[in-house]
C-alpha cells in the first residue's frame, strides 16, 4: 500500500477567495439556461476530460466522473391558534439552496475508487482523480473478484425534463398567494386546529463523462406539494390529523395548477373532522381496496425494494438488508396473475424518470415481475453478469456528486388492470373491508417478508358499499402470500403516479426519489390490526 | 476545514454583506470517509469534502433563508443578496422573536484528532480483521466503518458567535452464514477511532451467526423481554418528541392531561427510570448551543420516574413566561426535547448476563430494524427484531427463535421495565445514537413473526 498524500483540501480550497471566478457564477455559466442544442457545453466537456486523462495516466482501466449542481426551493406556510388570543398566527417559511461539486469514480487493479470536491477547477479535478485512484489501490487489497462490467454504448447527448416554465422562475408571490388560499381554505372550519401548506421544487443538473467515450448533460426538474390539518379534542385526549400529497412530479410550472390544492384543502378541512370522530376499525381479516396514493408506498416496500439484485446478493446485508427474492425465484410465481410490474425510467412526469443513469446507461423500460411470475431484478453495469444478463438495466444512481452512484431501483409500477374493472366494481365484491387512502406509517423486514403499513384516511366497506370514515387502521402481511390475494386492479382510467423523496438505502445512507404507478386495488382476507 | 478564526471572518464577512437588521449565519465544513464492505470483500470507499453556508436574514418580521456550498467572496455576496430577495417577498412570521444577543457557549468535548484524520490505512485493517474472522468459520461479513470531521461557526448581526469542532467513528458488522440461514450483527459507535474494537465487534456478530441457526417459530403474543443497549435505545430514544412543551401544552403528546394541563411533577415510569440529555458527555457529545442558538445546558426530563421537565423554545417560554430549556444537539425545544444526539437512560451495575439470568421465561433481543411511528400522540411504534432472537427459560439463554414484528410506545416499555443493566453508548442501525442501558421488561406485543433471516 502506498503512502497517502494530504487528503483534505486546503484553507485556500476551502475558503477559496482567491479563485478568479465565483463557484456560483462558474455553476450557473457551465448548466446555463437550456438551449437547442443536443450536445452538452463545450465548458463541462474540457473540466470532464482532466478527468479522464488524468485517470488514465495513472493507471486506472475506467473513470466517470459527475460534475452536478442540486438547487432547492421551500415555500412553505403554517396557520395555528395564538395561546392567548386564539387569533389566527401564520408562520412562513421560504428557503433555497444549492449544492455544487463533482465526483470522480475510477477502476484500478480492479477495484472502485471514488473522492469528490466542492472546488469545480482542472487543477482540484486532477487532484481529486488522484485520491480516487489511491483509494482504489487500498480496496484491491481485499478484494475477492474484479468489477466487471457490463458493455455501454458511447452517447454525447443532452436531455432534460420536459417543462414549459421554469419552476425557479415563477414569482414567490404567485406560489405564496397559492399556498396562502390553501391554507386558509383548511381553518375555515374553527374545528380545525391548524393547517399547513408548502410546495418545494428541485432542479439537478448533472454531466457525466466516462472512458467509454460518453458525455451527457441532464436537467431533472421536480415538484412536490403538501396540505396538511390537524384537529384536536382535549376532553377525549385525542388528536388526529388528514393530508393531501398531490402526485410529485418531474415537471414544471405548468403542473401546478393540475393540484388542485384549493379544491383538496376544501375537502381535507371536512374530513379531518371527521377522522377525529371516526370510529376505531374492528380487527380481523378483511378485504381491503388500497387507492394509488397509498398502494404506491406498498409497491414500493414489499415489489421495488425485494427485486434489487445487490440486495438478493448480500451487499446491502449490513443495513437496508437482502431480498427473500434469489436468483433461484427467477420464473417462479410470487404475486397472483393480475399483478404484472414495470420497472421504467421513462414514464411521463415520473420523479426517477432521466434519459441515462449514472453508470451512463440509456434508461428504459423493463418487466419485473410478469402476471405474476418474476423475470428480472433491477440492475447495473457492475451487476449484470451476475445474473447472466448482457446488459445493464440502467439503475445506477447518486444522491449528490459527493456521492458513489450505486444500484437504485426506478420507477416501479403495477399495470392497469382490464377497462371494465373499475373502482365501484371492486368495492361491489366485498362484504367487509376497509378503503385506504393515503400514506400512513410503514415498516417491513430486512427481507422483505413481513410488512405493516397505515394510512391517512380510511372508510369502511360493508355490503359491497363504501360506508363512514374509520380510524386506527394498519394491516400486516408477508410479502408473497398479499400479492397472491390480489384479485383485481382497476382499469387504466384509474391509474395514478405517485412519488417518495425519501427513499434510503446504503451506507452512508443516501436519498432517492421515485414514482410508482397502480390503479385501486383490491386484497382479499388481509390481517387488519387496530393501532393506538 | 477552517480554524475557530476562519470561520469568524467568514461569518463576520457575510453579516457585514447583509442590509437588512438581522442576519444570521452559519458556515459548516465537514470531511467523511468510510470503507464498506460485504461478501468479504471491500465494496466501495470514499473521501468526501463538503461545505456549507446558511444565512437567514430578518426585516420587519419577514425572513428568507438562502443556503449554498460555494465561500468566495462572489459566491457570499450572492447568497446575502439572494436571501434578502426571499425576505422581501415573505409574508412577516407572527411568531418571530427579535435576534439572541452575545452568548458564552461551553466547550462540550476535546477533539480527537487521530479520528478527525482517519483514512482507509486506519480503516482496512479493521475491515481485514472482520473478515478474517469470518473466513475462518466460513460465514459471511459485511459492515462499514466511517469517521466524519466537522466544524461549524455561528454568528448574528448582535455580535453573537460560536464555533464548535467535532470528530466521531463508527464500525458495524453484519454476519451471515453463507446459505442465508442466520444472521448476528455488532456495533460500535467512538469519538475516538482508536477504541474500535473490531476483533471484538467481529467475534460477538459470527457467535451471535453461529448460535441464531435454526430459529425456531414462536408463538405471536406479550413476552417478557430482554432488550439489549441498541435494542433498548432503538425504541426508548423515540420518547424525546414527547417532550416538546407546546405541543404538551395543545394537547398533542402523551404528556398531556385529558381536558387540559400536563403531567409534569408526576410520577410515570419506574424509580430507577432516569433519562437526562448531556451534551457534555465525553461519550457522546453535542452541539454546545440548541437550535435556536441558546447554550446547551443538561437537563433531566424523567428524574427516578417523575417527569422532571418540558421543552420550551425561545417563542413558547415568551408565550408562557417559562425559561427557554435551551437543550444542546441542534435542536430546539419546539420540535423535540432539544436534547437531539446527547440524550442517555441511566444505567445500573447489573451485567447483561445478570439480567438475563433473572427471566423465568422471555426472549433476548439484540436489536431492531425499519422502526416507525403509529401514533404520534401516544408515540406508538412498530418495526422488527434481527440479527439475533433467543429464548430465555429459567435464566438461561435456550433455543434462538424467529424474528418478531413489535408494535409498542417507549411510553408503555418504560412503564414495563423491571430491570436496567450497564449504559453504553450505541447507535441503532437507522442512525439513532443515545446512551442506554440493558433493560428487562414484561408484556412487550410482539404481534406477528417474520420470516426474515
Amino acid at each position: 500500500m502506498r503512502n497517502h498524500t494530504s487528503p483534505r483540501l486546503t484553507r485556500r480550497h476551502f475558503l477559496a477567495a482567491s479563485t478568479a471566478v465565483s463557484m456560483a457564477t462558474l455553476a450557473s455559466d457551465l448548466f446555463c439556461a437550456p438551449t437547442a442544442s443536443k450536445t452538452p457545453s463545450p465548458d463541462l466537456e474540457k473540466l470532464g476530460a482532466v478527468a479522464l486523462a488524468e485517470a488514465k495516466k495513472l493507471k486506472a482501466t475506467y473513470a466517470d466522473i459527475r460534475i452536478v449542481r442540486l438547487r432547492g426551493q421551500n415555500i412553505g406556510l403554517r396557520l395555528s391558534p395564538d395561546r392567548a388570543s386564539g387569533k389566527t398566527l401564520s408562520v412562513p417559511n421560504v428557503s433555497e439552496n444549492s449544492s455544487f461539486g463533482f465526483g470522480i469514480r475510477v477502476i484500478v487493479n480492479g477495484a472502485w475508487g471514488f473522492a469528490s470536491s466542492p472546488l469545480v477547477t482542472k487543477e482540484e479535478i486532477a487532484r481529486v482523480a488522484g485520491e480516487a485512484v489511491v483509494i482504489a489501490k487500498a480496496n484491491a487489497t481485499i478484494q475477492p473478484k474484479p468489477i466487471q462490467l457490463a458493455p455501454v454504448k458511447a452517447y454525447r447527448d443532452r436531455w432534460e425534463t420536459p417543462h414549459e416554465r421554469d419552476p425557479f422562475a415563477v414569482p414567490i408571490e404567485e406560489k405564496l398567494e397559492l399556498l396562502r388560499k390553501a391554507a386558509e381554505e383548511i381553518k375555515k372550519n374553527p374545528k380545525v386546529f391548524g393547517s399547513t401548506a408548502a410546495l418545494n421544487f428541485r432542479s439537478e443538473d448533472k454531466y457525466f463523462a466516462s472512458t467509454e467515450n460518453s458525455s451527457i448533460q441532464q436537467l431533472i426538474l421536480q415538484i412536490y406539494g403538501n396540505l396538511d390539518a390537524s384537529a384536536v379534542d382535549r376532553a377525549a385526549g385525542v388528536s388526529r390529523n388528514r393530508n393531501y400529497v398531490p402526485t410529485q412530479a418531474s415537471a414544471g410550472w405548468e403542473y401546478v395548477p393540475e393540484m388542485n390544492l384549493v379544491e383538496n384543502a376544501q375537502r381535507i378541512r371536512e374530513e379531518v373532522v371527521e377522522h377525529l370522530t371516526a370510529p376505531a376499525v374492528k380487527p380481523g381479516r378483511k378485504d381491503l381496496i388500497l387507492m394509488p396514493n397509498h398502494l404506491m408506498l406498498t409497491v414500493h416496500e414489499s415489489v421495488a425494494h425485494p427485486t434489487e439484485l445487490d440486495r438478493s446478493l448480500g451487499y446491502e446485508a449490513n443495513y437496508a438488508g437482502t431480498s427473500y427474492i434469489t436468483p433461484a425465484t427467477i420464473g417462479k410465481r410470487i404475486a397472483s396473475d393480475h399483478c404484472t410490474f414495470i420497472g421504467d425510467r421513462t414514464s411521463p412526469r415520473a420523479l426517477g424518470t432521466a434519459a441515462y443513469d449514472d453508470d451512463g446507461v440509456k434508461c428504459s423500460d423493463f418487466t419485473i415481475i410478469d402476471k405474476g411470475i418474476f423475470r428480472n431484478f433491477q440492475t447495473t453495469r457492475e451487476q449484470a453478469h451476475l445474473v447472466g444478463d448482457k446488459e445493464s438495466h440502467g439503475c445506477s444512481q447518486a444522491d449528490s456528486w459527493a456521492t458513489v452512484p450505486f444500484q437504485r431501483m426506478p420507477n416501479v409500477y403495477l399495470k392497469a388492470g382490464p377497462s371494465e374493472t373499475t373502482l365501484e366494481s371492486l368495492i361491489a365484491g366485498i362484504d367487509d373491508g376497509v378503503l385506504i387512502d393515503g400514506r400512513g406509517s410503514y415498516s417491513i423486514d430486512q427481507q422483505r417478508y413481513n410488512f405493516q403499513f397505515g394510512g391517512d384516511a380510511f372508510w369502511e366497506i360493508k355490503g359491497g358499499k363504501k360506508g363512514g370514515m374509520i380510524s386506527q387502521v394498519a394491516y400486516q402481511g408477508r410479502t408473497p402470500d398479499f400479492w397472491q390475494a390480489c384479485d383485481g386492479t382497476a382499469g387504466p382510467a384509474y391509474w395514478r403516479q405517485y412519488g417518495t423523496t425519501g427513499d434510503a438505502k446504503g451506507e452512508p445512507t443516501q436519498i432517492n426519489s421515485i414514482s410508482h404507478g397502480c390503479s385501486p386495488t383490491r386484497f382479499r382476507q388481509i390481517n387488519v390490526l387496530v393501532t393506538d | 476545514m477552517f480554524t475557530r478564526e476562519e470561520a469568524q471572518k467568514i461569518a463576520r464577512k457575510v453579516v457585514g454583506y447583509s442590509t437588512f437588521p438581522e442576519c444570521q449565519v452559519s458556515v459548516t465544513a465537514s470531511e467523511q470517509a468510510y470503507t464498506r464492505f460485504a461478501n468479504n470483500g471491500i465494496t466501495t470507499a470514499s473521501l468526501a469534502l463538503r461545505q456549507n453556508v446558511s444565512i437567514t436574514v430578518t426585516r420587519e418580521g419577514k425572513t428568507g433563508s438562502y443556503a449554498a456550498d460555494d465561500l468566495d467572496d462572489a459566491s457570499l455576496k450572492d447568497a446575502v443578496k439572494k436571501a434578502e430577495d426571499l425576505a422581501n417577498l415573505a409574508p412577516p412570521n407572527s411568531e418571530r422573536l427579535p435576534a439572541l444577543g452575545p452568548q458564552t457557549y461551553p466547550r462540550t468535548f476535546d477533539l480527537d484528532d487521530r479520528t478527525a484524520k482517519a483514512r482507509a490505512p486506519e480503516m482496512i485493517p479493521h475491515v481485514k480483521t472482520i473478515i478474517d474472522i469470518a473466513v475462518k468459520q466460513k460465514l459471511v461479513a459485511a459492515g462499514l466503518i466511517e469517521r466524519t470531521h466537522r466544524v461549524t461557526g455561528i454568528a448574528n448581526k448582535t455580535g453573537l458567535f460560536g464555533f464548535h469542532e467535532a470528530a466521531d467513528s463508527q464500525l458495524t458488522t453484519t454476519v451471515r452464514m453463507s446459505d442465508g440461514s442466520s444472521s448476528g450483527w455488532a456495533g460500535q459507535p467512538s469519538t475516538r477511532i482508536a477504541e474500535i474494537d473490531s476483533a471484538k465487534l467481529g467475534a460477538v456478530a459470527a457467535e451471535k451467526c453461529a448460535k441464531w441457526k435454526n430459529p425456531r417459530k414462536l408463538d405471536p403474543g406479550n413476552y417478557t423481554v430482554v432488550l439489549e443497549p441498541t435494542a433498548a435505545a432503538d425504541i426508548v430514544r423515540l420518547i424525546e418528541g414527547g417532550f416538546s412543551a407546546r405541543n404538551t401544552d395543545e394537547g398533542r403528546t402523551f404528556l398531556s392531561k385529558r381536558g387540559g394541563g400536563t403531567l409534569l411533577g408526576e410520577k410515570i415510569f419506574p424509580e430507577f427510570v432516569t433519562l437526562r440529555s448531556d451534551p457534555f458527555d465525553p461519550r457522546q457529545p453535542s452541539s454546545p448551543w440548541s437550535g435556536d442558538l441558546l447554550p446547551a445546558k443538561a437537563v433531566t426530563w424523567v428524574d427516578k420516574g417523575v417527569v422532571a421537565n418540558l421543552a420550551y423554545d425561545r417563542y413558547w417560554a415568551t408565550k408562557t413566561g417559562k425559561e427557554p430549556t435551551g437543550g444542546g444537539g441542534g435542536r430546539g425545544g419546539g420540535g423535540g426535547a432539544g436534547g437531539g444526539g446527547s440524550w442517555q437512560m441511566e444505567g445500573s451495575e447489573a451485567s447483561l448476563d445478570s439480567l438475563i439470568a433473572g427471566v423465568e421465561r422471555g426472549l433476548l433481543i439484540t436489536h431492531f430494524w425499519y422502526i416507525r411511528g403509529v401514533n404520534q400522540q401516544t408515540l406508538q411504534q412498530t418495526g422488527l427484531t434481527r440479527d439475533g432472537v433467543f429464548l430465555i427459560e429459567n435464566g438461561k439463554i435456550t433455543t434462538p427463535v424467529m424474528n418478531f414484528r413489535f408494535l409498542e410506545s417507549p411510553v408503555r416499555l418504560l412503564k414495563n421495565t423491571t430491570k436496567i443493566g450497564q449504559a453504553i453508548r450505541v447507535r441503532g442501525l437507522e442512525g439513532g445514537m443515545m446512551i442506554a442501558p440493558a433493560i428487562v421488561a414484561t408484556d412487550f406485543p410482539l404481534p406477528s413473526i417474520s420470516d426474515a433471516i
